[in-house]
Formats: C-alpha cells, sequence, structure tokens
C-alpha cells in the first residue's frame, strides 16, 4: 500500500477505496447502456462513435479499480462481474433506460462534463497514483464532451419533435444528476487533505458550464434540482435487469481464465 | 416530371458524405481513408475522429464533402473528356492521387496543391504532374474542414489513441487453424502455395 508521499490512515483508505468504487461503477453503468446501442443507433457513423465512447468509459472504470486494487488487493474482474445490484455504488442517472438517442446524448452529456471536470480537478491530487490516471484519462473525455455537446445542441436546435424529446429528457435527468455530487463517506477528510477534488467546487463549475450550453445556447429550459436526492445505495429496478445481463457470462464460466 | 428537388429529398433522406483525410504524423501525407456522413462540418470531424482515429495514431483530420471533390480515372477520362471542364471557381487545389491497389482500404495521399481556374482545370493539371496513376482527386482548398491544431485539440482527439492497445490482425486468436497455415499447406483455394515465396 503505497500513497506517494502521503501514508494514508486506515480511514483514508476506506474512504478513496469507496470514492474510487462509485466513480468506476457509474462508469461500467454508463458503458453497458452506451453498449445497448450497438446495432441501434441512427447512423452507422454514431453507432460506432458511442460504441468508442461506451469502451472508453469502461477502461476508465479499468483505471479507477486498479487503483482500488493497489489499495486493497481486490480483483476489478470480480468486481464488475460478481457484484450484486445492492452492492453497486452507481448514480441513478446511469442506470435508467437508454432511452431515445436525445435520452442517451443528454445523459452522455451531463455525465461527461462532470467526468471530464472530476478528472481535471484529480490531476492536482496529492494522491500520486489518482493524479497521473486522471491527467491520462481526462484527455479523452474531452473529446467526449464535444462529442455530445454537439449532438445536444443539434437535437434542441433540429425540429420541434428533437427539441421536444431534448427538453423531456432535461427534464427527467437533470434531478438525477445532482446525485453525482454527493460526496461518499468520510470524502470530506480526503477534500481537506488534498487527495480528492472538493465535490463542491466541481458541481459549481459544472453548473456553470452546462447551464451556459444548455439555456443559452441550446434554448433548453432546466428543471428545478430537487433538495435531496437518494444516497448511492438506493437503486431503481432498472439496474438488476442490467447486471443480469451484463454479468451473465462471467457467472455463467466463474472459473474462465480468458473471456 | 421536372421537380427533381422534392423527389431527391425524398428519396434519399442521408446526411451529406465526406471523405475522411488523416495524417499519420507531421510531415505525412494527408490520405483519404474512408468517409463519414455528417450534417455539418464539425459533426463530420467529431464522427470521423471516431471512426478513423481509434489507433494507432493520427495528428490531424481534415473532412471534405462529397459535392466539392472531383475524382477521374485515365479510363474515365477517356470515356468522358468533359471532366476536364468542370466548372467552378478558380483558387488553390489540393490534388490527391491513388497509387497503388495494395492497401484494403483506399488510400489516395494528398500531393500538393496547383493553383486552377476551376475543378477542371486542377485535374488536367493533376494529371500533367502525375501521369502514371490509377485515379486522380482534387478539391479546393476553402471546402476543407480541418481539426484545430491547437494543442489542447492535438491532446483530446489524437494523444489517447497512440496509448490504447493496438494489435494487428494476426494476432488474435482463431478458432480452427489459422489461415497463413492453410496458405503454407497450399489449401486456400484459388490461391498459390508459392505466393509466401514472393
Amino acid at each position: 500500500m503505497t500513497a506517494g508521499t502521503h501514508p494514508l490512515t486506515d480511514t483514508q483508505t476506506q474512504a478513496l477505496i469507496r470514492r474510487l468504487t462509485a466513480l468506476a461503477d457509474d462508469e461500467i453503468i454508463l458503458a453497458h447502456r452506451g453498449g445497448e446501442w450497438t446495432g441501434h443507433a441512427p447512423i452507422l457513423e454514431e453507432d460506432i462513435a458511442l460504441a468508442n465512447i461506451a469502451q472508453d468509459e469502461l477502461g476508465h472504470a479499468g483505471l479507477y479499480l486498479t487503483l482500488r486494487a493497489d489499495l486493497d488487493g481486490s480483483d476489478p474482474d470480480r468486481l464488475a462481474f460478481f457484484r450484486d445490484p445492492s452492492q453497486y455504488t452507481n448514480t441513478r442517472l446511469v442506470e435508467l433506460p437508454k432511452g431515445d438517442w436525445a435520452f442517451t446524448m443528454v445523459r452522455q452529456f451531463l455525465y461527461d462534463t462532470f467526468e471530464a471536470l472530476w478528472m481535471e480537478a484529480a490531476t492536482r491530487s496529492t494522491y500520486a497514483p489518482l493524479a497521473e490516471v486522471a491527467a491520462k484519462a481526462v484527455r479523452e473525455e474531452k473529446f467526449h464532451v464535444q462529442h455530445t455537446a454537439l449532438w445536444v445542441e443539434r437535437l434542441a436546435l433540429g425540429t420541434p419533435e428533437s427539441e421536444r424529446r431534448t427538453q423531456a429528457a432535461l427534464t427527467e435527468l437533470w434531478p438525477h444528476a445532482a446525485q453525482l455530487f454527493q460526496p461518499v463517506e468520510s470524502e470530506a477528510e480526503l477534500v481537506h487533505s488534498g487527495l480528492l477534488p472538493d465535490l463542491n467546487a466541481v458541481h459549481a463549475r459544472w453548473t456553470g458550464l452546462v447551464t451556459r450550453h444548455l439555456t443559452d445556447k441550446c434554448g433548453l429550459t432546466l428543471p428545478a434540482t430537487p433538495d435531496t436526492q437518494p444516497g448511492r445505495d438506493t437503486h431503481t429496478e432498472h439496474l438488476a435487469p442490467l447486471l443480469a445481463e451484463m454479468q451473465s457470462v462471467a457467472r455463467a464460466h466463474p472459473t474462465a481464465e480468458l473471456w | 416530371m421536372t421537380e427533381p428537388q422534392p423527389h431527391a429529398q425524398t428519396t434519399d433522406t442521408q446526411w451529406p458524405r465526406w471523405e475522411v483525410f488523416k495524417q499519420d504524423a507531421p510531415n505525412r501525407p494527408h490520405q483519404a481513408v474512408g468517409s463519414v456522413h455528417a450534417g455539418d462540418p464539425q459533426h463530420a470531424l467529431l464522427t470521423a475522429r471516431n471512426v478513423f482515429v481509434r489507433r494507432p495514431a493520427a495528428v490531424s483530420l481534415w473532412c471534405v464533402r462529397e459535392d466539392d471533390l472531383l475524382t477521374a480515372t485515365p479510363e474515365e477520362l477517356t470515356t468522358t473528356p468533359t471532366l476536364l471542364d468542370t466548372p467552378g471557381g478558380p483558387g488553390v487545389y489540393y490534388v490527391g492521387v491513388k497509387r497503388t491497389n495494395k492497401r484494403s482500404m483506399t488510400f489516395v495521399d494528398l500531393s500538393g496543391t496547383v493553383t486552377a481556374d476551376g475543378p477542371g482545370d486542377a485535374l488536367r493539371q493533376a494529371r500533367t504532374l502525375h501521369p502514371d496513376v490509377l485515379a486522380w482527386m482534387v478539391f479546393p482548398e476553402t471546402a476543407v474542414v480541418r481539426t484545430d491544431e491547437d494543442p489542447g485539440t492535438v491532446d483530446s482527439w489524437f494523444a489517447p489513441a497512440k496509448e490504447k492497445t493496438y494489435k494487428q490482425q494476426q494476432y488474435y486468436g482463431v478458432i480452427g487453424r489459422h489461415v497463413g497455415e492453410l496458405k503454407r499447406a497450399g489449401l486456400m483455394p484459388g490461391r498459390a502455395a508459392s505466393e509466401d515465396h514472393a
């Protein structure tokens, strides 16, 4: 167990594990929802593009779970493919069914912007392994934002039908997005020590960026954000079937060495 | 009968096609690597990046709308010499040449620019400059949509691909026998086993 120049306390280690797992879980579940478009996206080029984005997100999950493995010796594959819905700590934002293309692009835009900003802040983490991973992954996340921001804009300013669908997606997803900024238990201590980005600061930057894009540029209306959100341990009924499908191969062949 | 515009719109719902040019490294020519359908220039570039720059490497992408391209093979110029009179605006035109059929993708290398009266004149000059090629392609410089050259764009669009796993096809496992093995045994229909000695 190494922590660069800062030996981690046990409380810090546990909190860091919770944060890394939460980040990875969001990426895994969103990647699966993105992957569900394979063969179904509006045009071939976007089919390929979204599959690529989903692969990138899954790659980021791999990075986070590898960081966690360095802390507790856990196996990333087992965490991804053998945990039950009750053990997953993803937000409800990413587990909702894939919806239509507007829903998919609005969700991806809200998430990508969060991820790009969080990773950018994490490049300044005093926990060197995290700073390195963030510096590597933030670059492609900035590209994801460009791609999905363009789609949201084209849909919002497209036909009356595409505008209606984009607004409907935003209305449904906006309250869920707030959940991305909930701290995990004891996260404040890690923020104070400079190991993790300050979620409040990331939230403020995120709100500014997405509000400018969605309202000023796209002419959409932001719904109100509810005062309280359920925690990451509370899931919709959509997570269990998703995991059942995603984990079916691994669970059918638990001793397979390569799959 | 003479209403082509509405007719065309009802039968063709495709977005415009854009030819994608990829530059693998600085000082290398941009090469045509394929095409994407996209609604506008920025969409074309973003889509091209995901489709063609996944890996292993690139430093720059250009997209050019199909309508702005003029292509011809020597055979086409024989049967349709009026291609050399294709009208259009004067200016600087890029010249691309296709030299070989060996690559699996239809590579056209951009070889430089000419100053021309129009696309037809550019094609005429391309033929003079490169008489022995399989095909020529010309398009006005003004038709090119390019990725930004600022470090941020290069870093987020192109750099990550270089660090991703890239395997040549032959590294992947196969079920049954590898095609190379079959070739060597002379079991590939229509292919001489002596191909390996070429």
